[in-house]
């Protein structure tokens, strides 16, 4: 099943001289439960296409689809709503509040949809993550993996069809960044969560189902890496 | 792009990089400079227009010393701290010893030249000022009305038929008493003086009047003058206005004002600190972050601070001298405006003047408080390692301590609650900052009330003329005041009738009173005083109203007090107590105000003392001479109507001069509030994008935001109020109910205006940012970090 199609997405900065064309012309589709991540040197264009994906920026041409419907045929206001339903972020730099402990972060979304959060489905997030017994910390009271991991369980809380990680181990290391790929696999193995994930480390690619591959600003796919 | 050349030149760098960040400290450094300078030089002005008018109506002299022999007055006179002094006396100053020429009562004057430099009025425009025993300088009207010159001469009748001939040596301007009463005036040199009234002088002896220089210590020099001559204390005259404006007088009640002028300004400096440190604390995380990276890079504590000391002088280069130069601006036109409404009172301020002290009280403010305010962030990162201060997750303000509650409030409010509250200093800071707004508002507005009080002639009951009894008895016709009623130019007409200290009892204790009739519109007018008790009593003829003398002597409501009129003794109760009394009334005797009908019962007298007028704008001099001819010989007819318009704009002026202080305080709370809250937001905008990433919508951003403003404007809004009223009540103690003995009441009116300004520039607040948050780029703030 088809969960995001990428259609000629484009994306120019500044005008004249200085127009930098940071995407062009990106094509490709995930289905669900696909794990694929996007390599590419710094500059290359591959954060341009996370943010387009994911809504926060707006491509100069081209359209994304998630489940169907298009994300910027939708006005501001909605498309904030459908991302924080549909999509996951994880980010390098983990972007946790300061001001709520892990638990409050994790369900973050839910409530900021003013819902009541579903204590099991909290309860084995937390579970999975290894952070139960952390549950009333603050972030500062976190190590940088234990914080990664929030950011993760934030992610995954809302079942979002699609969940974008930039650099999700980028500030972490060798044995942090193990934990955080062997979630993000646990995630789309057992509970179907389809991934698109950026990095520059080519070692982490291993185990994921595709690889994109962005050079100046175009993307080639490098098909499935995964036996 | 300029060459770096050494680290100091980061600051302007960093300044272009960060300019919404240092435009707004900047703007918090602007406001809080121009609230301390424009209060201190407005006030600073004030005085010096109020010295400046004093010395022109009462003269420069600071002191009067009575009964010393020449020794003494030359000793006085050598003393270091004695600018001018001058020997002085004057006969027949009431106009009833006597003394005339051609007719006409003559005042005399007698004083040593120097004496013209304390007192304008003794100035000699014409002629010279009399140098032997046989000249003197006569006044304007002498001139005028017996067509004297310089050189000719002028015989003055003593009231013995000896005729005195002196030669004219100068003509003086005329005073108001030599006007109004149509007398004449003459100086001459003590020599003469003393040689033919010394005898007819009061005390029969010179006074002393001293003036000091205005650096000394004055009330220190008097005691010093006053033990090394032996003289009492007690005939020392101060002159209080003047001694006042200088902060040199001894009298206790302007010491009771200059403790409500050191409160106040001690307000006004404490809320210029609070806010210029909220403003910079309220951003302190991110500097501390940037401190820690220049640690991280090698910069010692030692540069750090340097680098932190520049840039606040950097930020005070610009902002201090626009605050002044505001301040200047508004110091101005509220001068011209005041100018403009009371030329006499506010003639002689300069239209461009430049009050020092103020501009040096916004100034010092504003470095000083800047200079300790950005030391904080830069001894936080020096007190975190650079490692975790770089990453900024240790040691500063946004390393919550507790987490939000999310339990109680939806999780926008309950962040917007948190970024408040979380920081205990920032919460106090900012809180405190709001608060003061109020604290000072509050502070002020009892001196309006002060005022009121204080400038009676504006007060309803003023009258545009008075026609009042030569003799001070009921000699003025009530039927005078019927056909005045009739005269279309005529506003109001209301008599009054006096009976003069009437010997009275209550108790044991005997005492005179002075007692006054009210009719109709005098009863309406003094409910207004009314502090305790019943008028309409008074009004049927049941009882008296007493007038408030002094916090020692007083009446209760139901004191029976017995008076002795015509060799009778007549019983009335005290049913009601007014704070003052509308028209000028004696100190030394209580005052009972009573009803026509008791009035007549009590003396047998139905006619009045005075009948005052007011007129309508149609009036013209025509009128008024009719009525003082239809008024008659027997009486004075007293026209108050250019003094009132004088003094009425004068009120109009103190008015404006502190609505002027209200309108800065409020307008700069506005603006400290919005710039506080906007300062708050962009502190905190990384992590409102990272919110909006996750998938905060810009409604509840704007809820966040809003959440955040009213829990520092209701915490502000409280302490303002608590504290405020409190000060409120004890300014207002002290200016009005020790004086006048009006009780304290809740300012309902000036609470509104000021909570209403501070909720308003609450909701503003969030305008601004608000926009901002829908305008935010999510992928730059995101990647910004």
């Amino acid at each position: 099943m088809e969960i995001l199609k990428v259609e000629h997405l484009s994306k120019t900065y500044g005008t004249g001289e200085a127009k930098v064309e940071a995407l062009k012309d990106a094509c490709f589709s995930l289905q669900k439960g696909e794990f694929a991540a996007v390599v590419g040197e710094s500059g290359s264009g591959k954060s341009t296409l996370l943010n387009c994906v994911g809504g926060l920026d707006t491509p100069t041409a081209g359209k994304v689809l998630l489940d169907g419907q298009d994300l910027f045929a939708m006005k501001e206001n909605k498309r904030t709503v459908f991302r924080r339903q549909n999509i996951g972020f994880i980010f390098q730099s983990f972007q946790l509040i300061p001001e709520l402990n892990v638990e409050q972060n994790i369900i973050f979304p839910i409530l900021l949809d003013y819902q009541k959060p579903d204590k099991k489905r909290v309860d084995e997030i937390l579970e999975v993550l290894g952070l139960s017994d952390r549950r009333h910390h603050l972030p500062g009271q976190l190590s940088g993996g234990q914080q990664q991991r929030v950011a993760i369980g934030r992610a995954l809380i809302m079942r979002p069809m699609l969940v974008l990680a930039d650099e999700p181990t980028g500030n972490l290391d060798s044995k942090n960044s193990q934990d955080v790929m062997d979630l993000l696999m646990k995630a789309s193995r057992y509970y179907q969560q389809t991934i698109l994930m950026i990095t520059h480390n080519e070692n982490l690619t291993a185990n994921v189902d595709r690889v994109l591959k962005v050079r100046d600003g175009e993307l080639s796919d490098l098909g499935g890496v995964r036996a | 792009m300029r060459e770096m050349k050494r680290y100091l030149d980061l600051i302007p760098i960093s300044a272009r990089q960060r300019k919404r960040q240092s435009r707004m400290t900047r703007l918090c450094i602007i406001l809080a400079v121009f609230l301390v300078a424009s209060i201190f030089s407005m006030a600073d002005m004030e005085i010096q227009a109020q010295i400046y008018r004093t010395i022109q109506d009462y003269g420069s002299w600071h002191t009067v010393f009575r009964g010393l022999d020449e020794e003494q007055v030359r000793l006085v006179g050598e003393r270091a701290e004695v600018e001018a002094s001058a020997r002085y006396a004057a006969t027949n100053y009431r106009l009833d010893q006597g003394y005339t020429v051609e007719g006409k009562e003559t005042v005399i004057c007698g004083f040593d030249e120097s004496f013209q430099e304390m007192m304008v009025q003794a100035d000699v425009p014409e002629g010279h000022f009399p140098v032997n025993e046989t000249e003197a300088v006569f006044t304007q009207s002498v001139k005028r009305q017996l067509g004297v010159d310089l050189g000719d001469t002028v015989t003055l009748a003593a009231p013995d038929g000896q005729e005195i001939e002196f030669t004219v040596s100068g003509f003086t301007s005329d005073t108001s008493l030599i006007t109004s009463e149509d007398a004449f005036g003459m100086f001459l040199n003590v020599e003469t003086y003393a040689e033919y009234f010394m005898d007819a002088t009061q005390d029969k002896d010179f006074e002393l009047y001293v003036e000091f220089s205005p650096y000394c210590n004055i009330q220190k020099t008097i005691s010093d003058i006053c033990e090394q001559t032996g003289i009492s204390r007690d005939s020392v005259q101060e002159n209080t206005q003047l001694m006042a404006l200088m902060f040199q007088t001894s009298d206790s009640q302007m010491q009771q004002l200059y403790v409500v002028a050191a409160m106040l300004s001690v307000l006004v400096m404490a809320a210029g600190i609070l806010m210029i440190s909220s403003s910079m604390n309220s951003n302190v995380s991110q500097r501390t972050q940037f401190f820690g990276m220049m640690r991280c890079l090698g910069a010692d504590t030692k540069q750090v601070r340097q680098y932190v000391r520049r840039e606040a002088l950097n930020w005070c280069r610009s902002a201090i001298p626009v605050g002044l130069i505001l301040s200047l601006v508004m110091v101005w036109a509220l001068c011209a405006v005041l100018r403009f409404l009371s030329p006499y009172y506010f003639g002689d301020m300069p239209v461009f003047g430049i009050s020092i002290p103020g501009l040096i009280a916004g100034a010092a403010v504003g470095i000083v408080t800047v200079l300790l305010a950005a030391r904080a962030p830069a001894k936080q990162a020096a007190k975190v390692s650079p490692l975790t201060a770089v990453s900024g997750n240790d040691g500063t303000t946004h390393a919550a301590k507790k987490a939000a509650n999310t339990r109680m409030f939806h999780v926008e409010t309950a962040l917007g609650i948190h970024h408040a509250s979380g920081s205990r200093k920032n919460y106090i800071l900012m809180a405190g900052s709001f608060a003061f707004s109020i604290i000072l508002f509050l502070s002020f507005s009892p001196v309006i009330d002060f005022m009121n009080h204080a400038l009676r002639p504006l007060q309803p009951s003023a009258s545009d003329l008075s026609i009042i009894s030569r003799d001070n008895t009921c000699s003025v016709l009530k039927d005078l005041a019927e056909e005045l009623e009739k005269d279309p130019a005529v506003e109001k007409v209301y008599g009054r009738s006096y009976a003069y200290s009437v010997p009275a009892r209550s108790g044991e204790e005997s005492f005179k009173v002075q007692l006054i009739s009210y009719e109709e519109d005098q009863f309406d007018w003094a409910r207004a005083d009314l502090t305790e008790g019943s008028l309409e009593e008074a009004e049927k003829g049941d009882g008296v109203l007493a007038v408030y003398m002094n916090a020692k002597r007083g009446f209760d409501i139901g004191d029976e007090l017995t008076l002795e009129i015509g060799g009778q003794e007549k019983t009335v109760k005290v049913s009601g107590r007014l704070a003052e009394s509308m028209f000028d009334v004696t100190d030394e005797s209580a005052n009972l105000i009573c009803s026509e009908e008791l009035f007549r019962e009590l003396t047998g007298e139905s006619d009045y003392t005075i009948i005052d007028l007011q007129f309508n704008s149609r009036v013209t001099d025509q009128d008024v001479e009719e009525i003082r001819e239809l008024a008659g010989e027997n009486v004075t007819v007293s026209d108050n109507r250019m003094s009132n318009s004088e003094v009425k704009g004068g009120y109009y002026s103190f008015a404006l001069f502190l609505y002027g202080f209200l309108a800065v305080i409020a307008l700069i709370s506005v603006f400290n509030i919005i710039n506080s809250i906007s300062m708050s937001v962009s502190a905190r905008i990384r992590e409102y994008g990272a919110m909006r990433a996750i998938g905060m919508s810009s409604r509840q951003m704007i809820r966040m935001v809003a959440a955040e403003a009213v829990t520092y404007v209701a915490w502000g809004i409280a302490i303002g109020c608590a504290a405020g009223l409190s000060l409120n009540y004890k300014i207002y103690s002290i200016l009005v109910t020790d004086r006048w003995g009006t009780p304290w009441y809740l300012p309902a009116g000036a609470l509104a205006v000021i909570v209403a300004a501070v909720a308003l520039a609450a909701a503003a607040a969030v305008r601004g940012p608000a926009k901002r948050i829908r305008e935010m780029s999510i992928v730059d703030t995101i990647s910004a970090l």
